[in-house]
């Protein structure tokens, strides 16, 4: 079985776990616990006929107290950034983050997720941040709460992370 | 995996009690360390020190389950869950410093494998996942400086850092589960008569494992203990026992001293692990 690793990262509170959460069981929780550590899941998705394990990386996000650890996006296949709409400074520490995580990971596939688009009505992000992100790379508006475009972002990192890899882990 | 310490010290110690209350121990703990195998009998290598540092490389095993109570056969549980473990793990973990990212995806894929067949293990001998002996488990292999964690159900595994507790696993419970969906508030979760009940046990009729992982650092201190403590000493008073000054022994006899003190209405259990610094 062809295994690959993602890596969720981002600023602490954008929703990372939740849209594991979602992703692997279907669900939603309305209460925020942060992560410690890592928390790992798997999910089995087909690529074009290809089976692949996702072995999903749930970091703790970065806060004022704590980086993200290099050692733990060693090694990873694909990376998911994630940002909250509501929040600017989590759009605001991206580049810094993907920094970062190339530093430990390399040039691997990797792209946003603009999280709670649920929340629109809420969002502080203008069409001109939008378009700053999506020229920088793949980008999706995602929501943890009602599923919207979680699918199609763990989807798009399969197959970027089979192709980059070829059909090894 | 880090740029820290390739090795520190490690003091550990377990400790059960049978509690107040309970005609039973129904608590179970392993302390173990996981050594590779190289004997250097001759050899051409100039590097003679490869052979000895891998000689040397170790992991550590702790865990610890609680036997259900309200079901019969509870230590039967918690005794069959462990000892399969021992058994799988003795087979499936050797001692790393280094991993790969496949050796590693391998590694956590064993660790939940063996907490799955301990409690394909439990059902096959005794039975109903619904009526039969069921048990919690929580187990760290640390292979410094990662912690990997398999969790099911509502023991607690903790580490302080620089004076802050964090709690690395989440209970099992109907409570936590209702509050997580926005049914319960926490206050109807403590309230209600259901709320402590495990959502997942090894043997029960849902066996839903957490998997994890955290990179320690030289003075973190490690703690893994059944519900029987955290049901009478909370995370300042724990804090303070860790934060102390004695060694791993002293600070898990004072947190079982003080669970009896204030109580003991259940078995108790310890492994609390000093990490150098």
């Amino acid at each position: 079985m062809i295994q690959k690793k993602v890596c969720m990262v981002g600023v602490f509170g954008t929703g990372k776990t939740s849209l594991v959460q979602q992703f692997v069981h279907s669900l939603f929780s309305v209460k925020y616990h942060s992560t410690v550590g890592v928390k790992i899941d798997r999910k089995a998705v087909e690529v074009d006929g290809t089976a692949v394990t996702l072995v999903l990386w749930d970091l703790a996000g970065r806060d004022a107290s704590q980086d993200i650890p290099l050692s733990y996006m060693r090694g990873a296949h694909a990376l998911l950034f994630v940002a909250d709409g509501t929040r600017r400074e989590t759009f605001d520490q991206l580049d810094d983050l993907q920094q970062l995580a190339r530093s430990a990971a390399g040039e691997v596939p990797s792209m946003v997720a603009l999280n709670k688009a649920d929340l629109t009505d809420q969002w502080i992000l203008g069409q001109g941040d939008e378009a700053a992100l999506a020229a920088r790379g793949h980008l999706l508006k995602t929501s943890a709460k009602t599923g919207a475009g979680v699918e199609a972002a763990f989807a798009w990192l399969a197959r970027e992370a089979l192709r980059a890899g070829g059909s090894g882990a | 995996m880090s740029e820290g310490p390739r090795t520190v010290a490690i003091d550990s110690f377990g400790l059960t009690d049978i509690g107040k209350v309970r005609e039973l121990n129904e608590d179970q703990f392993v302390v173990a360390t996981l050594r590779k195998s190289v004997r250097l009998r001759h050899t051409s290598l100039p590097d003679a020190g490869l052979v000895s540092r891998l000689a040397g490389a170790e992991s550590h095993l702790f865990v610890v389950a609680d036997g259900v109570g309200g079901r019969p056969g509870g230590e039967l549980a918690s005794t069959s869950a462990v000892s399969s473990l021992l058994e799988y793990l003795d087979h499936a973990v050797v001692a790393y410093h280094e991993l790969d990212t496949d050796q590693e995806q391998n590694l956590l894929a064993s660790l939940e494998e063996s907490v799955q067949r301990a409690h394909d293990k439990i059902l096959a001998d005794y039975g109903s996942a619904t009526k039969g002996p069921a048990t919690t488990l929580t187990m760290v292999t640390l292979s410094w400086p990662r912690a990997y964690l398999v969790h099911v159900g509502d023991s607690r595994a903790y580490y302080l850092r620089k004076g802050r507790l964090r709690q690395l696993t989440r209970d099992q419970t109907t409570g936590e589960y209702m509050v997580d969906l926005g049914a319960w508030t926490e206050e109807q979760a403590a309230r209600a008569k259901v709320g402590a009940n495990l959502t997942s046990a090894v043997g029960g009729q849902e066996m839903t494992p957490i998997v994890g992982l955290i990179d320690l650092e030289p003075g973190d201190v490690l703690l893994l203990c059944t519900d029987g403590l955290t049901k009478h000493v909370g995370d300042p008073q724990i804090a303070a026992v860790l934060g102390g000054s004695g060694d791993a022994e002293a600070m898990g006899r004072e947190l079982v001293r003080q669970a009896l003190e204030l109580g003991g209405s259940d078995n108790v259990t310890v492994i609390v692990v000093k990490l150098g610094g």
